[in-house]
């Protein structure tokens, strides 16, 4: 089970004079069950990458396998394309219509065509699993803080039981607090479901915290692949193309370059400030 | 998907006619508009197209993006050929079938009509796309300020309008993004008989509302906040100003004119 892109390539704006290549031969593999953080600048092409994964826009050249089978095969059931690999949009919470949470919720099973029961038992799963309580079931999704919508959107997609999660910016405009609260429950999901979950973000904390594999992205390519903490040994690189790295790492890098000997790769501050304290003591 | 929406879409380019004052752009589109009703003749749609063409060189707009706009009256343009066929009584009947009568008549009077219709919808999109909705309105508004004196609010009107076109496309864009995000839930926007899917359409609806009214919000707030007070002593960044192009602008529209009328005096065809 995996997802594999062979020789993509997406241009916007074909014949309109304006054309712009968001995508340049990407070629790359998903594993099934991996935890990936997709990095890179405004307009480096990660949100075209993930609308790509899920058939919502269609590749201007190059074939994208999911699970072996070819998703531009005529005969290819894009509807169930949608169902496994689930996409939680950027401000998800603007795309919430219903009268009720639950009925919003139910919007995603109920289009699969499921039967009622199965449709009302994941829903009340899914709202359990983001931590929205019984008590707000029944409420107007418009009537509920920024931070609720969004884990009531994300509730919609988790109710499809998608094999895969895409995220783009799930936590853009949150506070701390509701911040680690999403991406802990995307741990979460990810350690106990075993659901591939790919997370896009330019926050580098975010990234070094939670994921075993990152991918950077510039100009439309993936310029690199790897762990954490491999990648943040290209501190320049990644400067150069408006990234960076953890501070905590830059902490880290200062005080090996000044002759500090700190072993290991630490990228979370937990981790860093063990290092240090092993060298210090 | 919806990005393809090309209504007063503008085409960025180095040109005469693009660096024309709006308000010489406006009045002009107006004349040309005009002259096509003061004819009726094949050599006046000659000089027209003609004129058309050479606007359309010096403006540099390929010519595939100022066809693109007959494609949305498409149908109107069939219906309103057809009626003029079928409805204009004449001498030389050409074809007599049943309650069908047609005219040579009938078949001058659809081609020009129809050839009317497309020059003025080529023609006002050749204004839209080589003014920017800005320089549209400030024209617009500086044209109608006589209406000032009458108690007409001619720049609230024109603010208005101008918020409206800047909209369009961030609506068009939230609009894709919302469609994309409910057809990613599994929503289903082409099956299904009328009903079912202006039905299918509420999820797109209700949040493109919701964001509407969240965007004007906010986009009052910001104008309150830079003390917003309407036309009263608001002067403007770039003021119009004629300079040499635009007088010539206007004395070749006013010799265009003149051989119109005269070509639609003399030439019997």
């Amino acid at each position: 089970m995996s997802i594999k892109l062979q020789d993509v390539n997406y241009i916007y704006g074909i014949g309109t004079g304006q054309e712009k290549h968001a995508l340049k031969n990407i070629n790359l593999e998903i594993n099934d069950g991996e935890f990936i953080g997709l990095a890179g600048h405004t307009g480096s092409g990660k949100s075209t990458l993930v609308q790509l994964l899920n058939g919502l826009i269609r590749a201007s050249s190059g074939t994208i396998y999911y699970n072996g089978q070819n998703i531009y095969d005529k005969l290819y059931n894009m509807r169930s394309l949608r169902s496994k690999v689930g996409l939680v949009f950027q401000y998800p919470e603007h795309q919430l219509f219903e009268t009720t949470v639950v009925n919003d919720v139910q919007f995603g099973p109920k289009n699969l065509g499921l039967p009622q029961l199965e449709i009302e038992l994941r829903s009340f799963k899914a709202l359990k699993m983001v931590g929205i309580g019984d008590d707000l079931l029944d409420v107007s999704p418009f009537a509920l803080s920024g931070g609720q919508k969004r884990r009531v959107a994300i509730a919609g997609i988790l109710a499809m039981k998608p094999e895969v999660l895409v995220l783009d910016e799930p936590v853009a405009g949150l506070d701390p607090a509701g911040r680690d609260e999403i991406l802990g429950l995307l741990k979460k999901l990810h350690n106990e479901n075993n659901i591939t979950v790919i997370l896009v973000s330019h926050s580098m904390e975010d990234i070094a915290k939670y994921v075993d594999r990152m991918l950077v992205m510039n100009r439309g390519e993936i310029v690199l692949d790897g762990k954490p903490s491999k990648i943040f040994c290209f501190e320049k690189e990644l400067e150069k193309i408006g990234l960076g790295v953890p501070e905590t790492v830059k902490v880290i890098h200062r005080l090996q370059d000044a002759g500090a000997n700190i072993i290991g790769e630490p990228i979370t501050t937990e981790e860093s400030s063990e290092a240090i304290y092993r060298w210090l003591v | 998907m919806l990005r393809d929406i090309t209504i007063g879409q503008y085409y960025q380019a180095e040109s005469v006619i693009h660096r024309l004052d709006p308000r010489v752009k406006v009045i002009a589109t107006f004349i040309y508009i005009i002259s096509l009703f003061c004819f009726n003749q094949l050599s006046g749609y000659i000089i027209a197209a003609f004129f058309f063409y050479c606007i359309v060189k010096l403006s540099k707009v390929p010519f595939k993006f100022i066809t693109r706009g007959i494609k949305p009256i498409i149908f109107m343009l069939i219906f309103t050929a057809a009626l003029n066929l079928l409805w204009t009584s004449g001498e030389h009947v050409l074809i007599q079938y049943g309650f069908i009568t047609i005219t040579s008549e009938g078949v001058k009077k659809m081609v020009f009509m129809a050839l009317r219709l497309i020059f003025l919808i080529i023609g006002s999109s050749l204004m839209t796309l080589t003014t920017t909705p800005n320089q549209l309105t400030d024209a617009i508004e500086n044209l109608f300020k006589p209406l000032n004196k009458l108690k007409v609010p001619v720049h609230e009107l024109a603010m208005m309008m101008s918020i409206a076109l800047r909209f369009i496309p961030i609506l068009v864009e939230e609009t894709d993004k919302i469609m994309k995000a409910q057809l990613a839930r599994g929503a289903d926007f082409e099956s299904g008989n009328i009903i079912q899917r202006v039905k299918n359409m509420i999820p797109i609806f209700i949040p493109l509302f919701v964001s509407a009214a969240r965007r004007a919000s906010d986009l009052a707030l910001a104008m309150d906040a830079r003390c917003y007070h309407g036309g009263e002593g608001r002067t403007k960044m770039k003021p119009l100003k004629y300079k040499r192009q635009d007088i010539l602008a206007y004395f070749v529209m006013f010799c265009y004119i003149c051989v119109i009328v005269v070509t639609g005096k003399i030439l019997p065809v």
